[in-house]
């Protein structure tokens, strides 16, 4: 059997384990600092507003075209979901009602009894 | 026989032999690799008991002969899916939990659909969690529920039990909770005041895409993933490594987008206020205080956690203000303390040991 210590391929997994810590090290240091977070932020704060500035844009489009806008979309879907909300609540009203007068619920599975106890001291598992 | 050099001559011809089947394999399970999907995750059989919007709550069929009396209210991080505690059979935090008795049920997220932009805290709150503990409590028919929380989903839970602290809740558990946001030391550079507009970042975007979700959970290891990506080349042949990989790297990469209006809170209240940690953090005009906490509570902590550091996590068990409390570091990093061969030795019959004896 081959020591680790003399195998190449053991070699270069543990040369390639200290360089993700090396550099995960290092850029850890750099992303530290505020200078690092100055960067990052404006990157992201143009990226955000360039995004906004092509959502109005593409807004004004899609209306001289006559079609519905991502915000007339969104209200439709507010719409479904508060119909959707309304549905849950009925239905769960109607399997509480079910469950009230005793009936058999339709693929309702029998459950265990909450009877079960710790495995004692001594180690054993019920 | 070893040179004095420490090059072993003996054994290079066998050593070349063995490399070159692995090449072979590589090739053959690399095309294998690209032609098939991964495993199928979170399969243990559940009925979805509610949904609603960003909102799913999970009922796990039993697995036991009896169960405990108290059922568990499993609360996920809205940053990710809630599979990573149900992977495959032999590998599922859920599984295990059924098979030892307890009634399992899981507040899971989906993605907030663009209207739900407008979601807050206090809906996650004051509103989801309650509803599900409502829920939970009704469809078990017993008053008392356990609650879990993983990460963000911890502090979900320790918002509620501080806010309804003579409520349902009968024993609380996090994992790897953080409750000093200064201590996520890069998290609160990248989320600087000075330099970080997240009004104008929500105000365009609305919901804040899972895209910078990734990337910011990312950057905390930078390397990590193409030395990942290299392992997993190295380890192709070895099916047991790929179907880990896949699992993991399937569930890292499946990143939630976040409510607009909620992430907003999140950076301004806890990021640059830090108010959970110095006790003036409020949800909806309700004081949540953690030393409202009465309730016994485990948090289990992990080593090498790079996403919730110890420092951010440790004043958790001295600010609450139960009496039945307890602390426990193991061994691992932010996903292996609750999920893979780590979890199943280490945290998995810990918290067994904990709660069965509180669960009846």
């Amino acid at each position: 059997m081959t020591d680790k210590i003399n195998d190449p391929v053991a070699m270069w997994q543990k040369m390639v384990g200290e360089m993700e810590k090396g550099f995960n090290s290092f850029a850890n240091q750099a992303m530290s600092s505020p200078e690092f977070s100055q960067a990052m932020n404006r990157a992201g704060g143009v990226a955000a507003g360039a995004q906004k500035q092509f959502g109005d844009l593409m807004e004004k489009y899609l209306l001289s075209m006559n079609l519905p806008s991502r915000e007339q979309m969104t209200g439709i879907a507010e719409r479904l979901q508060s119909i959707e909300g309304q549905l849950g609540e009925i239905k769960s009203m109607l399997s509480q009602m079910s469950a009230g007068s005793g009936a058999p619920q339709s693929g309702t599975i029998p459950r265990p009894p909450r009877t079960k106890r710790p495995p004692s001291d001594s180690g054993e598992q019920r | 026989m070893n040179a004095p050099t420490g090059l072993d001559f003996a054994s290079i011809p066998e050593r070349i032999q063995s490399e070159v089947q692995r090449a072979i394999q590589r090739s053959i399970k690399g095309v294998e690799y690209f032609s098939t999907s991964g495993p199928t995750l979170g399969s243990t059989p559940k009925d979805v008991l509610h949904s609603r919007g960003t909102m799913n709550l999970y009922h796990y069929r039993p697995q036991s002969d009896e169960i405990y009396r108290i059922p568990v209210l499993i609360v996920m991080a809205t940053t990710n899916r809630g599979y990573i505690l149900d992977l495959v059979p032999g590998q599922s935090f859920i599984e295990f939990l059924l098979k030892r008795g307890y009634d399992v049920y899981m507040l899971d997220w989906t993605a907030p659909r663009p209207e739900e932009k407008s979601l807050r805290m206090e809906d996650y709150v004051l509103d989801f969690i309650p509803d599900c503990v409502r829920r939970v409590q009704q469809d078990s028919g017993e008053k008392d529920v356990s609650v879990i929380g993983y990460c963000f989903g911890g502090v979900l839970s320790l918002l509620y039990g501080s806010i309804f602290n003579d409520g349902p809740m009968k024993n609380l558990i996090c994992f790897t909770t953080p409750i000093d946001f200064r201590e996520m030391k890069l998290f609160s550079n990248f989320s600087d005041r000075r330099y970080f507009d997240v009004d104008r970042l929500v105000d365009s975007v609305g919901n804040v895409p899972p895209e910078m979700i990734l990337s910011s959970f990312e950057m905390l290891r930078p390397a990590s993933r193409t030395v990942s990506q290299i392992q997993l080349w190295e380890n192709i042949w070895n099916d047991e490594f790929v179907k880990s990989y896949r699992m993991f790297d399937r569930w890292a990469t499946d990143t939630l987008p976040l409510a607009g209006e909620y992430f907003r809170a999140i950076t301004k209240d806890l990021m640059w206020d830090n108010k959970l940690f110095n006790d003036n953090m409020s949800v909806g005009g309700r004081a949540a205080k953690l030393a409202n906490i009465k309730v016994p509570i485990l948090h289990a902590v992990a080593e090498h956690d790079h996403i919730v550091p110890y420092d951010a996590a440790k004043h958790l068990i001295t600010k609450i203000g139960s009496t039945d409390k307890e602390e426990v570091m193991l061994k691992g990093g932010h996903v292996s303390l609750v999920a893979g061969a780590n979890a199943i030795k280490r945290l998995w019959p810990k918290l067994d040991s904990w709660l069965g004896k509180r669960s009846i």
